[in-house]
């Protein structure tokens, strides 16, 4: 039996925005620089502007990867909440338990028709509510980039450098303390520096979209300040991206089609502050902008060129994760799946207990 | 500041950093009441305010001696008068966060030397002021007859205030502390532009000068995370060094705030012998001043003298395009070249160390270091400073740079002065034709001649309305018949705080001989041409009458003295041509001569001048640290009266230099140190034995008589104290044999303080916070963090003041209730404590900076860029140790 959501027309979700829960960090964790989990905030960043002028490329030849062939499910995000579970003798009361990449790709499913996804939820009906547990199907996703890569690649740098680009700029943009306690000597030797994707702080969150109440883990890459004293109080966490440097109106629309994905992959933590570092065409750093993450739908939309709406990604979220509450009843693994360019989400149970 | 003029050539070269401060006033209505400023109101400026930092001490000063009215009968005036000032530069500000008020305490010893410098001065001054004072009262009782009434005269007699109490220890500073305390409770209470104020108040109790400590607060802040990096400075202070430290934060949106000391109000002025206005002193009668109301209100009527601001920020325009080098091997990083600037300026002048003989402002000293610096930085491999450290290396390329232009900038020198000479022997001759020409007119009946007129003397000497005359150059212009106070005693009083290490008494005593010897000639009126009173060179004159017994030895005292035990010759008294320079800087063998005559060494004793140089270089390396990183040791001084040459700096690259923090000094050790036995009052009983007797062991501390070497200078105030060093380990010992015998109290004033927070219960979040902390029933802390949330941005420990309870009364802590106390005090208090930081501060930009709007326009980057590719070169500011193409 499958059962599908469909996505068009979007319009019918572009009305005001359904009641949204602010992020709400209630635990963290931390992978060290050999990817290895640790509880805590142990691999938290403060951000402090790059120099401009640098070339992102150096250092790639040093580049110490993660190697994300392997599937590592839930496991960090389950025991942090087991952790965080324990300390409190509490269970965490919500639907879905996810990472953020997964909540970004539904949400941002009106607007971006060209891309599939494949994620499996799995439901174990422990309590009430019990929620469902929702993750990449790791072999689609091994497959869809296998075809990617067996595209001819035309552009005159490698595509594996374009990608060192946002990790080095985020080594060149970040230090492992607050600024008054980092020597000069470390701050201005940031471009020396390995660069390693395998260290990650992540942040897991309490939220709420509609009627569903989520929990999500996601990596938030620096903090502009501290953590707040009071616990539960807005964190100032700062998002870094990389966008080639805007030299054109057709420059301005792409980059404005990407602060979508920006836009709901900090909304959804609570990330109030982008950072976007542009670089020119050979990967040199030109400029950084500061954009507040609020700020970014009325932006796009007072240029009017680029469509898409957050209201929409926001209720088009909402009710899908509503309708998938009420698809997904029995214990047991489904796929949610959206084909490439198709205009629906389908969801069928692959599993049973 | 740490150079004179220094603000005035700023000003001058870069124009744009000054701009009129725009100030609400008071109104008066109809029926007499006054409606104050309402400083919740937008700043009239255009811009809001964060924080306002007041360098106390520079409007203690000041309403100690007014310009523009008679001095404060006693303290409580005072303190009124210091209210009232306060007020009027808060409502400037209109800080909407924070106002730290802070008063020097006890300082470095390097900074004690200077203070001691100035005191033992001042208490001189004072001194021989007086003793004029008396003489010119009793010559004017001859010269008025009976018109003068006996007891306003008397009066005008009445001990000053002695400004040497302004020193941390003395009892003054203490009613002073619990005035500002009061005052600004007072306000928290009942003014509503307080009542998110955040105010810090560092007595002088707490060691530390107190723009110093305002630094301090700044780089703890900086340091904390949740800092605000828009957050928009003003500090209030004299010294026009603020800037200096203004650059030396690194926070752009900062400006200093001062007095417009160039303004010049006549109208304000009053007559110095009664103290009133509406008339001259030469036609003051002495009669009783008549009252405007219970407190003089009317005569707050007067136009203010305007405030000016100085932008920082426009001044790191200018340095961005001053200090830009083409073509460096290394990133250009404005923030690290500003540092080396300051620096740099420290070589012209600085509070701590004698200026480098071949640097003077006024000869343009820093274009000339500055160049330097532009021609060697491809070559050094980088900046000479980082973070408050000295980088000796570089610094050796600095001063070999110098060092090879000594020679031509001591010859420039005495060509541009012997022309400067024979312009005003020229102008005199002239003068005197003309006035032998107008003396013939005269018999013949005819009058007229030219117009009187006081005009102030040439541009290259200190700032208008500093009426400080070469001693040797007297203006004739008191060729009148009647004598004022004014001419004998009226000197501009704000100067006093403005020009470090004046001491005018000397011209004073010139002024009275050569007006006593008019006098004594007793002429008419005679017309004089204003070109000659300006310029030209008085006649020495003979003594008259009334100062006839003194006049010797205040000559003796006007000439620099022979130094004891030395063969150098003798110099001689003044003569047509000024006081002989007999270092004569511009002739071959200055410097052994230099070294023979001013440090008693044998001239081939090369040595010891690297020595001199090597602690010096200490010293340059101490003061930068103290900007920038606060007070490396407290107990470090230069040792010596003199500067090196720069071509006595050798090898810095061999150095290093370490400074061991040392011991902070007590309040009643910096009074021994500093103070004159004659401002002994300040300074309990017990002590004065130590400064008195014959058998003190420190006797020797404290001269009476000391000579002011004018070690090739015309004015007395630009010479060189010559005191004796303060032996620290002598000095504790002796006051040790006294310490047991001092009261409770003054044991009390001898301790170290802490600062203190106080809000208003208006700032709801952050005063539950501290209550709930202090005064709830838990009680459980004594001392915690504040979160910066809730005191929107202030980071820091607070603790609570033991014996204080609040919701109490307020009570004015004066006698004659000149404010009144308040039964439910709104406010709170607190102790509070910087945030510690481990790490040193840097100077960076902070994240998150917002630069203000450019305010340099095109024509003035390119007219800058223009002139400063010349400037600095004059004496052939070429490259050094250029291997890279420079020929
Ligand atoms: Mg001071």
């Amino acid at each position: 039996m499958t059962a599908t959501f469909p996505i068009h027309p979007v319009n019918r979700f572009a009305r005001d925005s359904e009641p949204v829960k602010r992020p709400k960090e209630f635990a963290c964790f931390s992978y060290d620089a050999n990817h290895q989990f640790h509880l805590g905030d142990a691999s938290l960043k403060w951000y402090y502007p790059p120099p401009l002028g640098t070339d992102l490329s150096n250092g790639f030849e040093t580049f110490d990867k993660h190697d994300d062939s392997l599937d590592e499910h839930l496991d960090s995000l389950l025991e942090t909440i087991a952790s965080h579970e324990k300390e409190t003798a509490k269970s965490i009361d919500a639907h879905f338990v996810t990472w953020r990449g997964m909540l970004t790709k539904i949400m941002a499913a009106p607007f971006e028709d060209r891309d599939g996804f494949e994620m499996n939820a799995t439901l174990y009906r422990v309590r009430n509510p019990s929620p469902s547990f929702i993750e990449e199907n790791h072999p689609y996703k091994e497959a869809s980039r296998r075809a990617q890569d067996a595209q001819p690649w035309k552009g005159p740098i490698p595509q594996e450098v374009m990608q060192f680009w946002g990790y080095k700029f985020e080594t060149l943009s970040t230090l492992p303390a607050p600024w008054g306690e980092t020597s000069r000597d470390f701050i201005e030797s940031r471009d020396s520096h390995i660069v390693n994707n395998k260290e990650q702080y992540c942040s897991v969150v309490r939220t709420g979209l509609g009627k569903s109440v989520i929990c999500l883990g996601g990596e938030v890459d620096a903090i502009w300040d501290c953590k707040p004293m009071i616990p539960g109080s807005p964190i100032n966490w700062v998002e870094l991206k990389t966008s080639a440097d805007i030299r054109s109106d057709r420059d301005m629309d792409n980059f404005e089609r990407k602060l979508m994905k920006f836009w709901i992959q900090s909304f959804l933590l609570g990330v109030p502050k982008i950072i976007v570092g542009f670089r020119s065409r050979d990967g040199i750093l030109v400029k950084i902008d500061e954009i507040e993450t609020q700020n970014i739908p009325a932006i796009v939309k007072r240029r009017g060129r680029v469509r898409w709406d957050g209201n929409t990604c926001i209720n088009f979220a909402s009710d899908f994760l509503e309708w998938l509450r009420q698809t997904i009843t029995d214990e047991g693994v489904w796929r949610i799946r959206r084909k490439p360019n198709s205009p629906h989400i389908e969801v069928f149970q692959v599993e049973e207990v | 500041m740490g150079i004179p003029a220094g603000f005035r050539w700023l000003s001058q070269k870069y124009p744009k950093i000054v701009s009129p401060v725009m100030e609400g006033q008071p109104m008066v209505m109809e029926d007499g009441s006054v409606i104050p400023v309402d400083a919740t109101q937008p700043n009239p400026n255009g811009e809001e305010f964060d924080n306002l930092y007041l360098d106390m001490n520079g409007i203690v000063h000041p309403c100690s001696h007014p310009e523009d009215r008679p001095a404060p009968k006693d303290e409580e005036e005072m303190m009124v008068e210091i209210f009232k000032y306060t007020e009027r530069v808060v409502n400037m500000v209109r800080p909407r966060k924070l106002l730290m008020i802070a008063v020097d305490g006890v300082a470095p010893r390097a900074k004690m030397n200077q203070q001691r410098s100035r005191r033992f001065r001042a208490a001189q001054e004072a001194k021989e002021k007086e003793i004029d004072k008396q003489e010119l009262l009793t010559m004017l009782k001859k010269q008025n007859g009976s018109g003068l009434k006996q007891q306003p005269v008397e009066e005008v007699v009445k001990r000053a205030f002695d400004s040497n109490s302004i020193t941390p220890g003395t009892p003054f500073m203490d009613i002073l502390a619990a005035s500002l305390r009061y005052w600004c409770a007072y306000k928290l209470n009942t003014d509503p532009a307080w009542a998110k104020m955040k105010v810090i108040i560092s007595d002088a109790t707490v060691p530390g000068e107190g723009e110093h400590k305002i630094m301090e607060f700044i780089r703890s802040q900086r340091n904390s995370q949740e800092h605000d990096p828009n957050t928009r400075h003003v500090i209030y202070g004299l010294d026009a060094d603020l800037i200096m430290l203004g650059l030396a934060t690194h926070e752009p949106h900062f400006r200093v705030l001062r007095e417009d000391v160039f303004f010049q109000d006549s109208k304000a002025r009053m007559c110095r012998i009664c103290g009133q206005k509406g008339h001259e002193e030469r036609n003051c009668k002495g009669e009783a001043k008549k009252k405007d109301g219970e407190f003089d209100e009317k005569d707050k009527a007067h136009p203010l003298k305007p405030f000016i601001w100085l932008h920082v920020s426009i001044l790191r325009e200018y340095l961005n395009v001053e200090l830009d080098v083409p073509g460096l091997p290394f990133k250009f990083d404005l923030e690290r070249a500003i540092d080396d600037w300051v620096f740099l300026c420290f070589f012209v002048g600085n509070d701590f160390l004698p200026h480098l003989p071949a640097l003077e402002i006024r000869e343009n000293g820093i274009d000339t270091l500055t160049a330097i610096w532009k021609d060697n930085l491809p070559h050094m491999g980088g900046y000479v400073t980082k973070d408050g450290h000295v980088d000796l290396e570089r610094a050796q390329y600095i001063l070999a740079g110098l060092g090879k232009q000594e020679d031509a900038i001591f010859k420039r020198r005495k060509e541009t002065e012997d022309r400067r000479e024979a312009g005003f022997k020229r102008r005199k001759l002239q003068q005197d034709a003309r006035d032998a020409r107008q003396a013939e007119n005269q018999r013949g009946g005819r009058g007229g001649g030219a117009k009187r007129n006081n005009r102030p003397l040439e541009s290259d000497g200190p700032p208008p309305g500093l009426q400080l005359h070469p001693i040797n150059n007297f203006p004739s212009m008191l060729k009148q018949s009647v004598i004022t106070h004014d001419m004998v005693v009226n000197r501009s009083t704000v100067e006093q705080a403005n020009v470090a290490n004046k001491s005018a008494a000397s011209v004073l005593k010139e002024k009275i001989q050569s007006m006593m010897a008019q006098t004594a000639i007793g002429a008419a009126p005679v017309e004089v041409n204003p070109e000659a009173s300006a310029e030209s060179t008085a006649e020495p004159t003979s003594p008259a009458s009334a100062l006839g017994k003194r006049k010797a030895s205040l000559i003796e005292e006007d000439v620099p003295s022979p130094v004891v035990g030395s063969d150098v010759e003798i110099v001689s008294a003044t003569d047509d041509d000024g006081p002989v320079d007999s270092v004569r800087l511009w002739e071959e063998g200055y410097a052994d001569r230099y070294y023979q005559q001013k440090f008693h060494v044998d001239p081939k004793d090369i040595e010891f001048r690297h020595k001199v140089a090597r602690a010096y270089v200490e010293g340059l390396a101490w003061v930068l640290r103290y900007y920038f990183q606060g007070c490396a040791s407290w107990d470090w001084y230069y040792p010596y009266h003199y500067a090196p040459f720069a071509a006595d700096f050798v090898d810095l690259g061999k150095m290093t230099i370490n400074f061991e923090h040392g011991r902070i000094s007590k309040p009643f050790e910096q009074l021994m140190s500093v103070l004159p036995a004659a401002s002994r009052h300040s300074i309990p009983e017990v002590f004065h034995p130590l400064m008195m007797d014959e058998d003190s062991t420190i006797l020797d501390f404290y001269p009476e008589d000391f000579e002011i070497d004018l070690n090739g200078k015309k004015m007395v105030w630009q010479g060189v104290a010559l005191l004796p060093f303060i032996d620290m380990p002598r000095l504790l010992a002796a006051m040790d044999t006294k310490a047991h015998l001092l009261s409770p109290e003054d044991q009390a004033r001898n301790a170290m303080g802490k600062d203190v927070l106080l809000i208003s219960d208006a700032h709801r979040g952050l005063y539950d916070e501290i209550t709930s902390h202090f005064y709830s029933k838990k009680q459980a802390v004594t001392k915690f963090k504040l979160n910066p949330k809730t005191s929107d941005g202030l980071s820091g420990v607070v603790e609570k003041i033991d014996d204080y309870i609040p919701h109490g009364s307020l009570i004015y802590p004066l006698e004659r209730n000149a404010l009144p106390d308040v039964d439910y005090d709104r406010s709170l208090r607190i102790h509070y404590e910087f945030p510690s930081y481990e790490h040193e501060h840097k100077s960076m930009l902070l994240r998150g900076l917002k630069m203000p709007k450019a305010a340099l326009d095109r024509s003035d980057v390119e007219i800058l860029k223009g002139k400063s590719q010349k400037s600095g070169r004059s004496y052939g500011g070429v490259p050094l140790n250029g291997r890279n193409g420079y020929h």
